[in-house]
């Protein structure tokens, strides 16, 4: 048997088959159907795609655009995570006939990295969850939005627990939201890129956002407020709780530390920070609202100083509004958009 | 089980009976005469010296932590909800006593041993009673002034301690055999900030009237923290010692102190030169700060130096550096010596707790400008000029940068990060599901506006590159999937040109293989399609069985044979097998059997040594095959015919 083949023939086909290929699967994933791009460089791409191993002055390129204790808001800026895996991809594109592969390709790689950037913290988030694991994000990416916190919290306090919400919950800023909740805002990646930097992203533009102390364990303490004009004195205060109830005695909200509800927690003399608690004692029993009865007993005394841990809630404090008209820039987007056409435009 | 979401507080959970020797006596009264009293001996145990580590559930602040702890006050989270009540405190105490207390000592008021034998871990002229857990321990030596200052009071001790009951299906960290009880032993003392702690579990059984008695509230009390008083600091005194010199008990070192060489023999001055050690103070109070900055990552090397076996030892022991001055050697005063069942060092960097830092945050989008800081109070000092420019930036969160250009001109460039303040609007498909590509970065350079040039996208298309570049892996995998995609596709529309001649593989290519399995797929299309045609392939094949050789004794009558082989009587079993049938007749008919009774030879005459002959080769021939020898042998003998014995019967027969 003899084939007849010129190479006229072969270079045609090869030029045809880099400009209009059909794709082979390489790889048919149980959620999202056939792959054409393999699963460990769609998992490369789609890490890069949430700018893991990215040099943090790309991120930010002045310090001040991120001050010491300060939190930022952004949107994923999709055409700057095209172009990094752009050049990713351009890595080896010789010949013509290369980039023409490149360019054949390219559409299903977006398209597959984009879905596969939202599975990235997927395992993690069901096993948390109970129950049914969640069902697997198919779309393809929307807005990527997120926060960069640059703050002594994020040093002092590894494990915070970040949530975001598509929406003000009616059930108040302290309750107790459960994972699965479809209002739930979808973080894709939260990582301490410095001891004192935290990079959230998420899934979606969220309206608030949960920055939760650790609840690894129960914490004992005061309240310490520095003394005006004499720098490293504390005076210290404790709010106390009704230990019959459990419940803090009441303030009015914009001062949580009232006298009436407020005992001035005293030290050991010379001794710096050592409790002095027979008079803590003595003045936690004279505030009778605090149910102490003649004599503090360990479980009372744990109950007074227990501090639960804090959650702090970022969102519009109008509600109602969408989290970005909350800093909306000087210039209308439209404005903007005609001015730096060729920048956002790339191509 | 309390609620989900809730615990239970408890003052204590005391046990019947305090760890101990007890004898247990029983007497009985029968009648009918005495009976022997029973006395038996009974052992109750619990920790004393050391705390199982199994029996530590978590600490606060956690070992080797940095933060703001400052409004916090640590705490260690015990397993056994009776531990902290297990045994007796001692003489003073009340049944709520605990024996157990943390105390939070700060570098150099305290010094932690290394390992030595239980009867010297506690205060000289203190004993402790019964029967201990271990044999050695360490122990926390103190001056007075620090008990006096830093130490609960025995009226402390009971409030320090309580019992929680937790809902274990609630949290991860109580699982198995916990029942959701757990003790707490609190510190009395909230940590300064810039501070490096030691937290130790001490035992305080019999040391009770050694802790501070409280004074008169006008003497005892203050109203503020100023956490800049220090209680008693020995570092100015001596050079720590480092872990390996500890761990190897080589105690007795020079000191070389700060810069100006000040030699102290530590182990030979027993008491305190005052002018020199308060010289020496000042030096070291610097050379501390940098020890400081140094100690957590020591920590960290010495666990990851460590063997798997002395980890556990050797961190525990670093967490002790700092905490090594021989403080009993220095100190003009009493010293007091109490067992450490547990410790853990921590660092306090601030003060603050979570709330006010996250309260006092700067809220902005990126691009926001950190607040001017507020003006100076008249009078005060204005604050320090800014030590570089502020950036410039644009509105859509562009910054302007320092850039030399390819000429050499030193220019500004626009650029941002990936983070931006808007929604940027992304490239969509043309009609034919094409994206535009960039294969440099010179190609998404921009000049803007205001004549400037917008690196933004040029920059990450780079960081892009040189991140694919830096992972030859990533590299391999770009290339070998590239060529695979295309290899396949081309050898598609190769097969598809030349015709039907190669037409087998259709069905191959169809199912749009990648390059790497189209070999094999190849191979094995071509094998399948060659099995399906063996004929033409490979030739004729062979029958899965020959026939056997024609056996020519049977040609004829089949009864025939088989009478005459059986010795039967012919026409006697044709005239049966009239009757039954071939079948029915030879199994009715009797086989001749040569019995034993007869007298006469079955066989007779010459056929018998022609027999005998027969079977006396058969039996050889069978031996030879046994044993090759014995073929060689008989083959010796000169007997031609060694191939088919039965065979040469038979035909001998026929014949």
């Amino acid at each position: 048997m003899k084939v007849q083949f010129s190479a006229t023939e072969a270079l045609d086909v090869a030029i045809a088959a880099n400009v209009d290929a059909t794709f082979s699967t390489v790889e048919e994933h149980p959620e999202l159907g056939d792959r054409v791009v393999p699963a460990d460089l769609r998992d490369w791409l789609a890490r890069l795609r949430l700018l893991e191993s990215v040099p943090f002055n790309y991120l930010v390129p002045d310090a001040e655009l991120l001050p010491l204790e300060s939190i930022r808001f952004f949107y994923l800026d999709r055409v700057w995570t095209d172009a990094l895996v752009q050049g990713a991809l351009s890595v080896g594109t010789v010949a013509s006939a290369d980039r023409a592969q490149l360019e054949s390709v390219y559409p299903y790689v977006r398209d597959e990295v984009d879905e596969e950037e939202r599975l990235i913290r997927l395992p993690l988030l069901n096993e948390d969850s109970e129950g049914a694991p969640e069902p697997t994000p198919q779309a393809p990416g929307g807005v990527v939005s997120g926060f960069l916190l640059r703050s002594r919290a994020v040093s002092g306090w590894p494990g915070l627990h970040v949530r975001a919400y598509r929406e003000e919950l009616a059930e108040g800023d302290d309750a107790q939201i459960p994972e699965s909740d479809p209002r739930r805002v979808r973080l894709i990646r939260l990582e301490r890129l410095a001891p004192a930097v935290l990079l959230g992203l998420f899934d979606g533009v969220p309206k608030v956002v949960h920055v939760e102390e650790p609840r690894q364990g129960i914490q004992f303490g005061v309240e310490l407020r520095a003394v005006a004009g004499q720098p490293g004195v504390y005076e210290s205060l404790l709010r106390l709780r009704d230990v019959l109830t459990a419940e803090e005695l009441p303030c009015p909200p914009n001062d949580p530390f009232c006298a009436q509800s407020t005992v001035n927690v005293p030290f050991r003399q010379g001794s710096p920070g050592v409790l002095d608690m027979t008079e803590l004692n003595k003045r936690m029993i004279a505030n009778a609202g605090a149910h102490m009865g003649q004599d503090v007993d360990s479980a009372e005394f744990a109950m007074q100083v227990l501090q639960f841990p804090y959650r702090q809630v970022f969102g519009d404090p109008n509600q109602g509004t969408d989290i970005a008209d909350v800093f909306r820039p000087s210039i209308a987007l439209t404005t903007l958009k005609v001015h730096y056409e060729n920048v956002l435009d790339v191509g | 089980m309390p609620e989900p979401g809730t615990f239970v507080l408890y003052s204590s959970v005391r046990p019947p009976l305090h760890a101990g020797d007890y004898v247990l006596r029983g007497t009985q009264e029968v009648a009918g005469g005495p009976v022997e009293p029973y006395a038996g001996n009974v052992r109750i145990t619990a920790p004393r010296y050391t705390m199982p580590p199994d029996q530590v559930l978590s600490t606060f602040p956690p070992a080797n932590a940095e933060g703001s702890f400052s409004s916090r006050l640590p705490q260690i989270v015990l397993r056994r909800r009776t531990l902290p009540w297990e045994r007796d405190a001692g003489a003073g105490g009340t049944a709520a006593t605990p024996w157990l207390a943390l105390v939070v000592i700060a570098e150099g008021e305290g010094q932690l041993s290394g390992e030595t034998p239980v009867g010297q871990c506690v205060t000289p002229g203190v004993t402790l009673t019964g029967p201990g857990d271990v044999a050695s321990s360490v122990y926390l030596a103190v001056t007075k002034t620090v008990v006096d200052a830093v130490f609960p009071t025995k009226d402390d001790l009971p409030l320090l301690a309580h019992v929680r009951e937790v809902d274990v299906n609630d949290t991860e960290l109580i699982q198995g055999d916990d029942d959701g009880w757990l003790a707490v032993v609190l510190a009395n003392r909230l940590p300064q900030e810039g501070k490096r702690y030691l937290a130790c579990l001490i035992n305080v059984e019999g040391q009770l009237p050694v802790l501070p008695v409280p004074k008169p509230p006008g003497q005892w009390t203050a109203d503020i923290f100023d956490s800049k008083v220090v209680v008693q600091d020995f570092r100015g005194t001596s050079k720590t010692l480092d872990a390996d010199s500890y761990v190897m008990g080589n105690v007795k070192t020079t000191q070389q102190i700060g810069g100006l060489g000040i030699a102290q023999d530590l182990t030979a001055q027993a008491t305190t030169d005052a002018p020199k050690a308060s010289a020496a103070k000042q030096i070291g109070a610097a050379t501390t700060a940098q020890d400081w900055q140094a100690t957590p990552r020591k920590i960290e090397d010495i666990a990851v130096s460590a063997t798997a076996e002395d980890a556990y030892r050797v961190v525990r022991d670093g967490m002790g550096i700092g905490f090594r001055i021989p403080i009993e050697g220095i100190a003009a005063e009493p010293t007091y010596r109490f067992p450490v069942l547990a410790h853990w060092s921590f660092t306090c960097t601030g003060a603050g707790d979570f709330q006010s830092l996250m309260m006092n945050l700067d809220v902005g989008l990126l691009g926001t400008l950190p607040k001017e800081p507020p003006a100076p109070p008249p009078g005060a000092p204005p604050p320090p000029p800014r030590t570089r420019p502020l950036p410039e930036v644009a509105e859509t969160g562009h910054v302007g940068l320092q850039h030399l250009t390819r000429r050499g001109d030193p220019a500004v460039a626009w650029f941002r990060g990936p983070l931006s303040p808007q929604v940027t609007e992304r490239q969509q498909p043309d009609k034919d599901g094409r994206l535009p590509v960039a294969h440099v970065s010179d190609q998404i350079r921009r000049i803007v506006p205001d004549g400037r040039e917008d690196l933004t996208y040029a920059a990450a298309f780079e960081i892009g590159r040189l991140l694919a570049l830096a992972q030859p892996s990533v590299v391999a995998a770009l290339l070998l999937w590239r060529a695979d995609q295309f290899g396949a596709e081309r050898a598609h529309r190769v097969v598809g040109t030349i015709s039907d001649d190669l037409g087998i593989f259709k069905d191959v290519l169809d199912g749009r293989p990648t390059g790497a399995a189209l070999g094999s797929l190849f191979a094995k299309q071509l094998l399948i399609t060659a099995g399906a045609a063996t004929g033409k392939v490979f030739g004729p094949s062979r029958p899965v069985a020959d026939p056997g050789r024609p056996l020519s004794f049977i040609e004829g009558d089949v009864d025939r044979a088989a009478a005459l082989g059986l010795g039967l009587d012919l026409g006697a079993l044709t005239e049966a097998a009239r009757q039954v049938g071939i079948v029915g007749a030879l199994g009715a008919t009797a086989v001749p059997v040569a019995s034993l009774d007869r007298q006469e030879p079955v066989v007779e005459g010459p056929d018998v040594d022609h027999l005998r002959g027969a079977l006396e080769a058969s039996a050889a021939l069978l031996a030879a095959d046994v044993t090759k020898r014995g073929a060689r042998s008989v083959a010796a003998g000169g007997r031609p015919d060694r191939l088919d014995v039965l065979l040469g019967l038979i035909t001998e027969v026929e014949s």
